[in-house]
């Protein structure tokens, strides 16, 4: 059974095109959520194993909602994502329980399989 | 109040003394018929009743009338000479008992003379309170004070009236009342007495009060008093006990146990001559030396600097509360010394306000104690002398708030700049740099696409405008953390710095000595603007091998240091980057040390204070 994906962007756009490389990758994207409220919401609704997040998202900061997700019962795998890059973000990255960071621009079948795989 | 009116009222105070003077005389002197004007005289008198009769309201008076010409504008005097003039004829009337008095007149002239007596008497009583209460200024200050006041007028001059006039009314014309008349009029009769009594313990108690609650410029002129009037509540104890037993006992019955204690609380009123001394040797100390003006004319000739001139004015006007406030024309407000807003008092308060100068443009506000207030002559000697030097302070004051202005106004400015930054850069992120990356990221699956339908040339294509798109954004990315970095903001400080030096082309050793303490976030960008235009510069201008940059905190002050090993030279005064530098730290109250005179390389300092 692949694995389940929940993509977390304020950008429609964004989220179209992840949700195509994790198709590419043989994930299932079972859902979307445009906030971090609702990152959490449905998260806890459809228990996805994935959950590729955007640090910054209108309501929640991103990092946030990741330590916040990898402190649930049955925690998914998070990888943050952003436009900025990692050193924007400093030792904070490090400490808010996903699996690691990849910039948007360097966001691609090899990178995330590279991630998760490692 | 015209001079002639002054003069009636001199006029008729000094012929009340001198017609009961006379009166009182009269009834000690025998003529060898003891007959005048076809009168009997009552039996000799002796001289200590007729002394304890006249003296304390003959000491009243004159006193009052010394003190209203001292001091012609302060009501002391006239409340004094009117106790005097009140006890003389109210208070113990031997004329009212003496036979000639009852030969003279009617027995309705004499009931209601006797009232009008008493009635006087009760006023003088009043004016005592009214007088203890106002001294030294001659006005009631607080308004519970003038309540107090304004009742006692009302309420002890009925009591006393009623009290004599009982004495005038037979039971049966009180009709189902009449049983009980014996006992009321009793107590009646002793009533004004012991009210008096009241009076006196209460206004004693208030001066007292007001002697331990005072400042020094208050006590100055309220111990003559506090002193005079000790005794005397002391000596009262035994008369307020004498009528009080006569409530429940005849006097008679009290006892011959009771009787030197009787006879000292009938000459306790002697003791009253102390107290209008006490009054008048009081409002002369207000009287404040003039040489003590003299003192600081000397001083300000010596110049005296804006914060030595409060406490010298203090000093000449012996009010150490005394304050100076300073007006300040374009804000329109007063202002102490720093600069900052003051508010005067208002009427109501215990402190005094003069304001010196023109009242549309006023130079300067003295608030002082209330105390001071008829010193008009005095304070205006020592503000004349004082203009300069004031004059100068308000300046300096006013230099003072407006720079104190623009050290606001410049803060709110960084402020404002750094906010406007911070969205500018949010508004890059989520609008161009997001669409970059959606289309890189398209482009991308494009190029997968290209790649599945074995399209090597279209994927070619792609791949060319895929690396244009991404320079493009890390030009994008680069400028929007050259606007605000993000990580200031998200991670501190320290955090930043790092994410610098390791962006850096040549090695930067962070030495950190701040660890996770976070400072107001226009510390922070004060301190980081500084170190990365520092490390720009170093990278740019200095060819040097090597860059420090060190951020500490201690003594109460943040401070980053960047050194580099380069060939020095840089400039603080020249080029717009260290002076913008300069003046954004100095914007949060720090300074900005460039130092190049070393063996070799440049190190700027920046230190900015925090809590």
């Amino acid at each position: 059974m692949p694995e389940r994906v929940l993509i977390v962007d304020d950008h429609a756009g964004f989220r179209r095109v992840a949700g195509r490389l994790m198709r590419e990758i043989g994930r299932q994207v079972v859902g979307e959520a445009g906030t971090g409220a609702e990152a959490l919401s449905e998260s806890r609704r459809l228990k996805p194993d994935l959950v590729l997040l955007d640090i910054q998202l209108p309501d929640l900061d991103g990092l946030a909602v990741a330590a916040s997700l990898s402190s649930e019962p049955e925690p998914p795998t998070v990888v943050l994502v952003s436009s900025r890059d990692a050193v924007d973000y400093g030792p904070r990255l490090h400490d808010c329980g996903a699996i690691g960071f990849i910039a948007k621009a360097d966001l691609s079948a090899e990178s995330l399989i590279a991630l998760l795989e490692a | 109040m015209t001079n002639l009116s002054r003069r009636g009222i001199q006029i008729g105070v000094l012929a009340v003394v001198a017609l009961v003077c006379l009166a009182e005389l009269a009834m000690i002197m025998v003529w060898p018929d003891r007959i005048i004007w076809q009168l009997t005289f009552p039996p000799i008198r002796p001289w200590t009743e007729v002394l304890v009769d006249i003296a304390p309201g003959t000491a009243f008076a004159f006193a009052g009338l010394i003190a209203w010409s001292v001091r012609p504008r302060n009501r002391v005097g006239l409340l004094m000479m009117g106790v005097g003039v009140g006890l003389l004829i109210g208070l113990r009337p031997g004329m009212r008992s003496s036979s000639a008095f009852s030969e003279t007149f009617s027995q309705i002239a004499i009931k209601w003379g006797d009232v009008a007596l008493v009635l006087a008497g009760s006023l003088g009583v009043v004016m005592l309170i009214h007088l203890l209460l106002a001294f030294p200024g001659g006005r009631l200050v607080s308004p519970v004070d003038r309540a107090l006041v304004r009742s006692f007028y009302v309420v002890v001059p009925l009591a006393a009236v009623l009290g004599t006039a009982g004495n005038y009314v037979p039971p049966e014309a009180l009709g189902v009342f009449g049983a009980f008349s014996t006992a009321f009029f009793g107590y009646a009769n002793a009533l004004p007495n012991v009210i008096y009594l009241v009076c006196l313990v209460l206004g004693s108690a208030l001066v007292i009060r007001r002697w331990l609650l005072g400042g020094r410029a208050k006590r100055r002129s309220l111990s003559p008093v506090f002193w005079s009037l000790l005794p005397i509540v002391f000596a009262f104890l035994p008369w307020t006990f004498m009528e009080v037993a006569g409530l429940f006992w005849q006097k008679p019955q009290i006892g011959p146990f009771l009787t030197p204690l009787w006879t000292a609380a009938n000459l306790s009123p002697l003791l009253l001559v102390a107290l209008p001394f006490g009054f008048l040797i009081g409002l002369l100390r207000t009287g404040l030396d003039m040489s003590s003006v003299g003192d600081l004319v000397v001083r300000l000739s010596d110049g005296l600097t804006p914060d030595q001139l409060q406490p010298a004015l203090a000093r000449a006007l012996q009010d150490p509360s005394l304050e100076v406030f300073y007006w300040l024309p374009t804000l329109e407000r007063f202002a102490d010394l720093e600069g900052k807003r003051v508010e005067l008092p208002g009427p109501d308060s215990e402190r005094a306000v003069s304001v010196l100068g023109d009242p549309s443009t006023p130079v300067a506000a003295l608030v002082y104690d209330s105390s001071l207030v008829h010193e008009g002559q005095l304070l205006d000697t020592a503000a004349a002398a004082a203009r300069m030097a004031l004059e100068n302070a308000r300046l300096q004051v006013q230099l003072r708030a407006q720079l104190e202005e623009v050290r606001q106004s410049r803060v709110r400015l960084v402020e404002a700049a750094d906010s406007e930054r911070q969205r500018v850069e949010r508004d890059l992120h989520d609008g161009a740099q997001q669409q970059l990356v959606t289309l890189l990221l398209s482009m991308q699956v494009a190029k997968s696409e290209a790649l599945r339908h074995r399209d090597r040339r279209v994927a070619d294509l792609i791949d060319g405008n895929i690396a244009a798109l991404r320079q493009a954004l890390d030009e994008l990315r680069e400028l929007a953390r050259g606007i605000h970095p993000t990580i200031l903001t998200q991670a501190g400080l320290i955090a930043a710095i790092r994410s610098l030096a390791e962006r850096c082309p040549i090695p930067v050793e962070v030495r950190d000595e701040l660890g996770d303490v976070r400072l107001a976030p226009p510390l922070e960008a004060a301190l980081y603007f500084v170190g990365a235009e520092a490390i720009t510069n170093a990278v740019k201008y200095s060819n040097g091998k090597r860059i420090c940059v060190s951020v500490g905190r201690a003594s109460g002050l943040a401070t980053i240091e960047v050194s580099d090993d380069g060939v020095g030279g840089a400039d603080q005064s020249r080029g717009s980057g260290l002076r913008g530098l300069t003046d954004r730290v100095a914007a949060v109250g720090g300074r900005l040390l460039v130092d190049t005179d070393q063996p070799s390389g440049t190190t700027i300092h920046a230190e900015v204070p925090c809590a």
